[in-house]
């Protein structure tokens, strides 16, 4: 057999096609005709016999263009094809790559089945693509959560803003100590219970590091040596309570003192997670210390008690890790010690634990040392005007009253708000949305208006962009501070980038109002040149509240089977109101007359489209469906606000008629209510009963 | 017979050769299995009165890992630009792709294919986005190849396009 025969037989059997070009799209076989040729353009040519192979397979044609313009340009090497697919008689799909190229001054075409290897090729990018639609889900998923997690946070936080606020105001009364120690309790209570919120959001908060990162080394350095006494002076009545000494450890006074890298407001709740540590361990009779130690360009804090130690089977690392509660359960969620490890790491710094030589426990943190810059701003910061350690006190009176404007939807916060004000000696007055707050302010000056973030038909920043478009060239900058229910630094950020001053995170602490308020006002000076922020997005028109389309009657059906929900609203007014059936039949009648319109918003929203409006409605309803403790109808308005949220309104219809239902039954009920309880309620709803016996109580 | 050369494009898994097969086989396969290289698949249809045969390039959809070869383009006379509905992003990518297509051949009929409009619970592309494209001029269609909701609509309403031209 010629060398050339045995040549081609070999490329043949290795699943090669050779031909020769002819021109107009026709073919000369070279050598053997493999199987699969025959599989797909039918049988062996003879002898000499043209192959129209451009006729036969349109990719080829394609192809053909780059291949003659390859040979006419007598190129070195080969030009290829890439792979393509052509479906053999049989039904089976064959993998194919064809290559030009010039042997001989001959046109040649190699024609190539890759079935050997496709196999393999097609699982590398299947796995590849897979992973990346795997990585695209959990993206999407992380995001869901955390929507859902800041619609939980700013639910949350709602009702707490009303009790410390409550607390707050009764400890201002002249009460007896008794009854004070328990309001005393009930404040402190609340105010953990915050703590514990703020640790979730930040916990879990996915853009905390960047922002804090962007934070390193350009706000004030705090003083660890300050918030160690702070911390102390917060926690010693509680260690008092338990017999437990909390003692301050000797410390040089070194010339560089103890600014470090990071956030007062974070080292603090760092020093009481360590506190509330020890003080779950700590024996009677014994002492915490709190102790600061000089080390290579770090500051080093540490937290002792006499305990029992670290529990011996468990590393002291995983103390730190994500819902650890240690042996004996005496901690509570798991993440107290494991938002102090994220926070201190975030800083560069570190955090452990240990047992001690001596007995005992010691549970430490190392920060770096603030650098010069920060040090310095800290400093200056210091000489003037102190904010940071600024801490008014309760029933101290501002030293100027200031006119305060109140913006914000939920009525119970709004009054509480202006209450803490005005003891304090301003002079506030609340609007229920931003486009009130925007009439109020044609009417007259206010020294700091106070934004809710989301309000119905217009949004505090939107409200905030009103207010600078009226202010630009006009010398004028009235102070803003926006308040928000998620409290993460991001939201910050955007306030300040929509044109607010200052934020305030809700629950609205009582220390923290008035200080945000009063250091924004001590920066006001009328005619100065404040920021001017052009509003570069326009004021949302506020849609009117159309009428009802579909009224309780459109469910009556559903009435029929009046699930558990009732029975519940029942129970849950007795409890939340003490029995009080004028409490009952009033709360019911302002619902029946306003929560309509709020249902109507959420349709008109939903059949506009409009993802923010329903965000804010649904908001709005929840808060109200809340108060009668309906879980399904608040799950309802729950999720129409998260759908808002989210900008994903394709499940808004569904969603929307979920909570019709819903509302038609909480209706129904509380129609109900009403009329069963009228006669009864008439009887005893002369005006001082209820005053009567809340005295007697 | 008059042939039209029509080419699928879009990004990965997108459902460019579901869509192909369930126009041409009426079939559909749940698992997602990608494309590497290029299938071309024939149907003959009748728009206007007239019967063609439409010429199916089902290209391998782009991503970091493969970059489509323009020259498969040559000669096409329309093409359905596939998206995946409930992936935003590839609508920005069909479009980004779109553009490269505009910039390198003369203008041919296209259709943009807003793809598994089944899952209606995952969608992601808005109206008032759908709306701006409209007014841009794209001629759009929701289908879903798994129910084989308005695929022959598609691709009738492309062949329409081309004859048309």
């Amino acid at each position: 057999m010629p060398a050339n025969s045995i040549f081609e037989s070999f490329l043949a059997g290795q699943g090669y096609a050779l031909f020769e070009y002819l021109g107009d799209g026709e073919f000369r076989l070279i050598g053997g005709w493999p199987p699969w040729c025959a599989n797909i353009w039918d049988s062996q040519p003879s002898g000499d016999q043209r192959i129209g192979l451009a006729d036969k397979s349109p990719f080829l044609e394609n192809f053909l263009v780059d291949a003659e313009e390859f040979w006419r340009a007598s190129s070195p090497g080969a030009v290829n094809s890439g792979n393509w697919i052509e479906r053999g008689a049989d039904g089976r799909e064959i993998p194919l790559e064809a290559s030009a190229r010039s042997l001989d001054g001959k046109r040649i075409l190699l024609i190539h089945n890759l079935s050997e290897t496709f196999g393999q090729q097609q699982q590398w990018f299947q796995t590849a693509r897979n992973s990346l639609l795997e990585h695209e889900k959990l993206l999407k998923e992380i995001q869901k959560k955390e929507i859902l997690l800041h619609c939980i946070v700013h639910d949350l936080t709602q009702p707490l803003s009303a009790m410390n606020g409550v607390f707050h105001l009764l400890g201002g009364e002249n009460l007896p100590d008794a009854l004070r120690k328990y309001v005393k309790a009930g404040e402190r209570e609340s105010q953990r219970q915050e703590l514990m919120i703020r640790g979730i959001l930040e916990a879990f908060s996915s853009d905390l590091a960047t922002q804090q990162a962007r934070e390193a080394g350009t706000h004030e350095a705090p003083d660890l040596l300050a918030c160690a006494e702070q911390a102390i002076e917060e926690f010693s009545p509680a260690f008092r309570e338990r017999h437990i000494r909390l003692v301050l450890g000797p410390h040089a006074a070194g010339p560089r003192g103890w600014r470090v890298v990071g956030d007062a407001s974070r080292i603090d709740r760092i020093f009481g997670n360590l506190l509330e540590n020890a003080m779950r361990y700590a024996p009677k009779e014994t002492s915490v210390t709190i102790g600061l130690q000089d080390q290579d360009g770090f500051v080093f804090a540490y937290v002792d008690d006499e305990g029992p130690g670290l529990p011996p089977d468990q590393r002291p690392d995983q103390l730190f890790a994500l819902f650890s509660k240690g042996k004996s359960h005496a901690g509570k969620a798991g993440l107290g010690l494991y938002f102090c490890k994220i926070t201190v790491e975030r800083w560069g710094g570190a955090i452990g634990a240990e047992t001690r030589e001596r007995g005992g426990s010691r549970f430490w943190f190392r920060l770096p040392r603030a650098t010069q810059t920060a040090e310095s701003k800290a400093a200056a910061a210091a000489r003037g005007k102190s904010v940071d350690k600024e801490r008014p006190h309760k029933n101290k009176k501002a030293e100027k009253s200031l006119r305060i404007l109140v913006a914000e939807d939920t009525e119970l916060n709004r009054d509480l708000i202006i209450e803490l004000l005005n003891k304090r000696g301003h002079v506030a007055e609340g609007v229920a949305d931003g486009r009130q707050a925007l009439v109020a302010l044609e009417k007259q000056d206010f020294d700091v208006v106070l934004l809710d973030e989301e309000m119905p038909g217009i949004t505090g920043r939107q409200t905030t962009a009103a207010i600078r478009r009226r202010e630009a060239g006009t010398g004028k900058h009235q102070i803003i501070i926006g308040i928000s229910g998620h409290a993460t630094q991001d939201d910050e950020h955007r306030f300040r980038e929509a044109g607010m001053d200052a934020s305030l995170a809700k629950p609205v602490e009582v220390k923290t109002l008035y200080k945000a308020v009063e250091a924004a006002a001590q920066n006001l000076h009328p005619g100065a040149a404040g920021p001017q922020h052009e509003a570069d997005h326009n004021v949302a028109a506020a849609s009117s509240a159309a009428p009802p389309g579909t009224s309780a009657n459109s469910t009556a059906d559903s009435l029929a089977n009046s699930p558990a929900d009732c029975e519940e609203v029942v129970t849950h007014l007795r409890r939340t109101t003490g029995g009080n059936e004028k409490l009952i039949r009033s709360l019911a009648s302002t619902f029946l007359a306003d929560a309509p319109k709020a249902l109507a918003r959420i349709r008109s929203a939903v059949a506009k489209k409009d993802a923010a409006e329903l965000a804010g409605a649904a908001h709005l309803l929840k808060g109200s469906l809340a108060i009668f403790g309906a879980p399904s109808a608040v799950a309802a308005a729950r999720n129409l606000e998260i759908l808002g949220r989210a900008d994903s309104l394709r499940e808004a219809s569904a969603g929307l008629r979920v909570l019709e239902s819903e509302f038609a039954l909480l209706q129904h009920e509380l129609r109900r209510i009403n009329s069963e309880r009228q006669p009864k309620v008439k009887s005893r709803s002369k005006p001082t009963s209820t005053r009567k016996r809340k005295r007697a109580r | 017979m008059l042939q039209k050369k029509v080419c699928m494009l879009g990004s990965f898994s997108v459902g460019k050769s579901s869509l192909v097969r369930r126009f041409v086989a009426s079939m559909f396969d749940e698992q997602y299995h990608t494309t590497i290289g290029v299938k071309v698949d024939k149907k003959v249809v009748n728009a206007n009165g007239e019967d063609f045969t439409l010429v199916l390039w089902d290209i391998y959809g782009e991503d970091a890992f493969q970059k489509m070869r323009m020259s498969y383009l040559r000669g096409m006379h329309g093409y359905l630009l596939v998206v995946d509905g409930t992936r935003r992003q590839t609508l920005e990518d069909g479009l980004a792709l779109h553009d490269r297509v505009v910039a390198e051949f003369e203008k041919v009929p296209a259709v943009l294919v807003l793809n598994k409009f089944d899952l209606t619970d995952q969608w992601e592309i808005e109206q008032a986005q759908e709306t701006q494209l409209t007014a841009a001029g794209w001629t759009i269609e929701h289908t879903s190849a798994k129910t084989g909701a308005a695929v022959e609509k598609a691709f009738l309403h492309l062949a329409q396009l081309m004859l048309a031209k």
